[in-house]
C-alpha cells in the first residue's frame, strides 16, 4: 500500500486513520524517516514476523549460542565478511557449461 | 506497480538481500540495532514470503548460506530452494553483459529466466528481489533492448524454451513501498 502524506507549515505530517489501526500504532510510538535513494521511506520500529519467528523459536541455550556466533560474526573486518560472501562466484564463460542440465520435456 | 499488481507466484532474492536477511539476525542476536539496509531487506523478506509461493537463492547463494553459522543459515536455507541452471544460462548471461551488466549482475539476471526448479520442473521466476537501487534501474532503463534480444535468442532455441520469459526486477525499497 501507498500513502500520500502532505507536510503541514510546520513540518508536521498526518498518517490516515486506517493505516494507524492496520499498523497498530500508538501515541507516543516512534517511527524512524530514512532518507534512501529511492527517497523517504518510514519505518515503524520493532522486528519483521520473520526474524522474530527465528528468534522465538530458540530456547534460552541456543539465543546464548547464537549470540556467542554473532559476536564472532561482528568481529570480522568488512573485508573478510565481503570475502566470505563472494565465495564461489559463478562463471558466466562457455567452459564452464557442463553444469547446465536440460529443461524436462513434459 | 502496486501491491494488487505485484502477486508473483516464485520470486529468486538476490545475495544481498538474504546477506542482509542473515545479518539482521546477527544484530538480533547481538540486542544491537540493524542497518537500514538490513531492516529493508528482512521485511521486504517477510513480506514476500507471505505473498509468493516459492523462494528461490541462486547455487552460489546457498553455497555460501551452508558455509554460514547454521543457527543464522539454516533457516533462511530451509524457507528456500536453490535453482539450477539450464542449459543456456551462460549464453544469455554473456549475452547480458552486452547491456553493460557485470558478470555477477548477469548471471543473476540470467537465474531468473533460466533457473531451474528441479523439485517443481519450473523455469525462471515472476521476479527478482535485490538490495542494488543501480541494477534495478539498468534492467529498467534497457528493458526494451534487451527483451527484444532474449526473444532473438528463444526463437532460435529447442521448442521447450519458448515457455521462458524476463522477470521482473525490483529492489527491496520497492517492495517495501507496496506493504
Amino acid at each position: 500500500m501507498m500513502e500520500k502524506l502532505t507536510v503541514d507549515a510546520e513540518g508536521k505530517i498526518v498518517i490516515p486513520p486506517e493505516v494507524i489501526q492496520k499498523r497498530g500504532l500508538h501515541p507516543g510510538d516512534e517511527l524512524t524517516l530514512v532518507e534512501s535513494a529511492e527517497g523517504l521511506l518510514v519505518y515503524q520500529g520493532g522486528v519483521d514476523e520473520k526474524t522474530l519467528a527465528w528468534w522465538n523459536r530458540l530456547d534460552d541455550r541456543q539465543r546464548l549460542l547464537a549470540e556467542d556466533y554473532a559476536l564472532r560474526d561482528e568481529n570480522l573486518s568488512e573485508h573478510e565478511q565481503d570475502a566470505s560472501w563472494n565465495q564461489e562466484a559463478e562463471s558466466i564463460e562457455i567452459e564452464a557449461e557442463s553444469d547446465e542440465l536440460d529443461l524436462p520435456t513434459n | 506497480m502496486t501491491s494488487s499488481t505485484f502477486q508473483p507466484t516464485s520470486v529468486l532474492l538476490d545475495k544481498g538481500v538474504i546477506r542482509r536477511v542473515y545479518e539482521r539476525r546477527v544484530r538480533l542476536a547481538l540486542a544491537k540495532p540493524p542497518t537500514v539496509l538490513q531492516v529493508e531487506a528482512a521485511n521486504s523478506y517477510a513480506h514476500i514470503a507471505t505473498i509468493a509461493n516459492r523462494l528461490y537463492i541462486t547455487e552460489q547463494t546457498a553455497n555460501i548460506l551452508k558455509r554460514r553459522t547454521e543457527i543464522f543459515a539454516a533457516p533462511i536455507l530451509a524457507d528456500t530452494r536453490a535453482l539450477k541452471k539450464a542449459r543456456y544460462l551462460r549464453r544469455w548471461a554473456r549475452r547480458l553483459t552486452d547491456f553493460a551488466f557485470s558478470s555477477e549482475d548477469a548471471i543473476v539476471l540470467a537465474y531468473g529466466s533460466f533457473g531451474l526448479d528441479v523439485e517443481s520442473k519450473t523455469v525462471g521466476v515472476d521476479a527478482i528481489i535485490t538490495t542494488d537501487i543501480r541494477l534495478a534501474e539498468h534492467y529498467e532503463r534497457r528493458h526494451g533492448e534487451i527483451k527484444h534480444r532474449f526473444d532473438d535468442m528463444i526463437v532460435n532455441l529447442p521448442e521447450t524454451y519458448a515457455v521462458l520469459r524476463l522477470p521482473q526486477v525490483l529492489t527491496t525499497a520497492a517492495i517495501l513501498a507496496m506493504v
